[in-house]
């Protein structure tokens, strides 16, 4: 009962911002009231600079940030997973792979995006995905190293070693299932890292492009208005944090409890 | 009479499917008195000393039964007053200390972080109450720079550094050999009658329990009916076991009928031919060529440029051979079971499998050169992956070295539990559900999956009753016989080895200090 209730922001956010389109009472980029018009009759969360319906857009903008987090978050989770794990059991990769992530943490998140989307002419969101896993892998291949060496060290990873296993059996039958919680932890905080390199991009017009609805485009777009309407700036950026926020409960709720441990806790 | 330490009123844990899995009959101990739990491997044993520190296993639930300590019913004690019992007044030193022990901690804070007053001469009194030496470098050393016997006793040590009210032992005396195990014995006794401890010990050493306990109490395993096939342990059943009375040394293990069909110990096989010498038996897999292990000269380090700890050490070992290799605990007996396996990444020598030169390195060892030489390690805890079921592990190496027709794997897992005597529905069960003495028991029936041509085994036993102890080594006599398997045995247990082995060696500070015929360990004393 505890879990579901606890599950159930993710749930909700998760519906509005897949949803969202289509429950949106009036188009995204046709004026229904004055610019920043204060909440009124139709358009209860007011319009934005050019009198759209707020709500309309706010319904409308989660769904690429929502797509475009949850790509990069796997994305990044998934490597880091195979090339840490694997990086830990053999330790002469393990020196590669973590000089060259000990290097690329030096890159700030915003240059990189800059870098990537600009040079990329036309790269678009693939662009963008590709910026913020270059961003986000080093981070989490240090996490999962860290998690996998004591495992990699342990009796009975040694005894598949010595039963004739190789590398990618190691790697997937004897560390990683032992490894699950920290892995769904590490998805949880990769997508709340996901979600500020998407937005700072979208803030940057990196993203997406006017007159697309986009919840961090929309934070932009209004801010100069914000004494004149609010909501249309806080109820954008309140979604985006509950979005971030609440996808790491759900991953902290769904991790399994500190693993099987082979002898009971005292 | 003293009021009792510790009590438990009968203990009834159910499964999850509402199956009896543990009954503890009612247990007390008083200050002054040393009790021991006795009783087949799986039967509750650990599980009895931990209920004592208010901690049930996962997933079984209490049908019936009180727990009391100190006046407390420590089950549903409320958790600051729990902890408050924990630290100052019991001290429980189990099966598996060495994954109790810190490694990045030396000995030395090991031992001063516990001790009531922790100044120099009381951590050397506390190392020389276990038989560890009491110098510098042994309070320098980390956990890791110790052997299995010695770990068990840092624990130990750390375990009375408490001066606790009541002290709970699961297994003591494992991986120690006969006489430490007889030192600790003592201090155990001297503990309870000096310092008015309580104390409670689950044992399956015999001579131990028959020499310092004043009372014993026999745990059994729970009937459950709809177990299709009970466990096959065809041995003298558990109450054959002395029960009141102080046992003489050799009582717990009754040589049982079948120990007359085993056959006469080999003479030591040659160099030339380990086959050679079994010429006159009737081995059945006779065409089959029969793999010899020899080695030359292995060193050992502990480090690149670490100590030495094997020196020089030689071996020579014939198909179906059953050699052990015995000696004090630290002597380096475990490094060179791991040594022969490629393990132990720092060594030199020479090794050879069926006159093939062997790299020392497993990494540069084919996986039918790994296949042919499995090891079963000493520590049955960590060796088990804690997230894949028994039936997992099993079938694993039979599909990995494809020695077995898919269709057929269920079945020869099956097979190979009723080999090493544990039920059928082990198979859906994970590590953490099996009791000590059933994760060593699938540990080698995961060697014994792979089909090697020599098996390693490092303290098989140690956590194991005389009767499956007893069924594991027929087992193995079985394999010698039929396959032609040649086994290593790394064992403290000298009654054992007299009757099993062929021919055995003793290891002393890291080099081959006796060499012979396995009969002849008993004599040397």
């Amino acid at each position: 009962m505890r879990t579901a209730l606890r599950l159930l922001p993710a749930g909700l956010i998760a519906v509005i911002a897949l949803a969202g389109p289509l429950l949106a009472p009036s188009p995204i980029d046709a004026p229904v009231a004055a610019p920043y018009a204060l909440p009124g009759p139709g358009v209860p969360l007011g319009a934005d600079e050019l009198g759209r319906n707020v709500l309309s857009r706010v319904l409308a903008g989660g769904r690429e940030l929502l797509l475009t987090s949850l790509v990069v978050a796997c994305l990044v989770t998934v490597a880091a997973a195979l090339l840490g794990t694997a990086a830990a059991l053999r330790p002469a990769l393990g020196r590669i792979v973590e000089r060259v992530a000990d290097v690329m943490i030096l890159l700030p998140a915003v240059l990189a995006v800059l870098l990537v989307v600009l040079s990329w002419q036309g790269g678009g969101r693939v662009a963008l995905v590709t910026a913020a896993v270059a961003v986000g892998l080093p981070y989490a291949i240090r996490v999962v190293c860290a998690a996998a060496a004591p495992i990699a060290g342990s009796g009975y990873v040694e005894a598949a070693v010595a039963g004739g296993e190789r590398l990618p059996q190691l790697v997937w039958r004897e560390v990683l299932p032992n490894l699950r919680a920290t892995l769904l932890i590490l998805l949880g905080l990769r997508f709340v890292a996901a979600v500020y390199v998407v937005t700072t991009a979208a803030f940057l017009e990196l993203g997406p492009q006017p007159p697309a609805a986009d919840w961090a485009l929309m934070v932009r777009e209004n801010a100069p208005g914000i004494l004149l309407n609010p909501w249309a700036v806080v109820v954008p950026s309140l979604a985006i944090g509950v979005l971030a926020l609440s996808v790491q409960t759900a991953a902290e709720v769904l991790a399994p409890r500190s693993g099987r441990q082979v002898v009971a806790r005292l | 009479m003293t009021p009792a330490v510790a009590r438990i009123d009968e203990l009834v844990l159910t499964g999850p499917a509402g199956g009896v899995v543990v009954d503890v009959p009612a247990v007390s101990g008083e200050r002054g008195a040393v009790v021991a739990l006795v009783g087949p491997s799986g039967a509750g044993k650990s599980t009895a000393l931990r209920s004592m520190l208010g901690v049930l296993p996962d997933g079984l639930t209490c049908r019936a039964g009180r727990v009391r300590v100190l006046e407390h019913e420590v089950l549903g004690l409320d958790p600051v007053r729990l902890r408050r019992l924990r630290r100052h007044h019991i001290a429980l030193v189990d099966q598996d200390p060495a994954s109790r022990l810190n490694p990045r901690m030396r000995v030395r804070h090991l031992l001063a972080e516990l001790a009531a007053r922790p100044g120099p001469g009381e951590l050397r009194r506390l190392l020389t109450d276990v038989c560890l030496p009491a110098d510098d470098e042994m309070l320098a050393r980390r956990p890791h720079q110790l052997s299995g016997g010695q770990q068990r006793r840092l624990a130990l040590a750390r375990a009375l550094a408490r001066r606790p009210d009541l002290l709970l032992l699961d297994e003591p005396t494992a991986g120690l050999d006969p006489s430490l195990g007889a030192e600790i014995g003592l201090l155990v006794r001297e503990l309870a009658d000096r310092h008015d401890m309580a104390v409670i010990l689950a044992s399956h050493d015999g001579d131990l329990v028959g020499r310092i306990a004043d009372r014993v109490i026999e745990l059994r395993i729970p009937s459950r009916a709809p177990v299709p096939s009970p466990p096959p342990v065809a041995v003298p059943s558990a109450s054959a076991v002395p029960l009141p009375a102080p046992a003489p040394p050799t009582i717990m293990a009754p040589p049982p009928p079948v120990a007359a069909a085993v056959p006469p110990p080999a003479p030591a096989p040659t160099p030339a031919g380990g086959a050679a010498s079994r010429a006159g038996r009737p081995v059945r897999a006779a065409a089959r060529r029969t793999p010899a292990l020899i080695m030359r000269r292995l060193r050992a380090r502990t480090g690149r440029r670490g100590r030495t700890i094997l020196h020089d050490v030689e071996l020579e070992l014939g198909a179906g051979a059953a050699h052990a290799v015995i000696g004090p605990s630290g002597a380096g007996k475990t490094t060179l079971a791991r040594a022969i396996t490629g393990l132990h990444p720092h060594a030199e020598g020479v090794v050879e499998l069926d006159g093939q030169p062997l790299p020392l390195r497993l990494a540069r060892r084919t996986g039918e050169q790994r296949r042919l030489i499995q090891l079963v390690p000493q520590d049955p805890l960590g060796a088990l992956n804690p997230v894949r079921t028994v039936g997992a592990v099993l079938a694993r190496p039979m599909r990995l070295h494809r020695r077995v027709d898919p269709a057929d794997v269920p079945s020869r897992v099956e097979r190979l539990l009723a080999d090493v005597a544990l039920p059928a529905e082990t198979v859906t069960r994970l590590p953490h559900e099996l009791s000590g003495g059933q994760r060593q028991r699938v540990a080698l029936a995961r060697a014994l999956a792979a089909d090697p041509a020599v098996l390693v085994c490092d303290e098989v036993t140690s956590a194991l009753d005389a009767p499956t102890a007893q069924a594991l080594m027929e087992l193995l006599m079985r394999l010698r016989e039929e396959r032609g398997l040649a086994v290593v045995l790394v064992s403290h247990d000298l009654d054992l080895v007299a009757r099993h082995c062929d021919t055995a060696c003793s290891i002393d500070r890291g080099r081959i200090s006796w060499a012979g015929r396995a009969g002849a360990v008993l004599q040397r004393g």
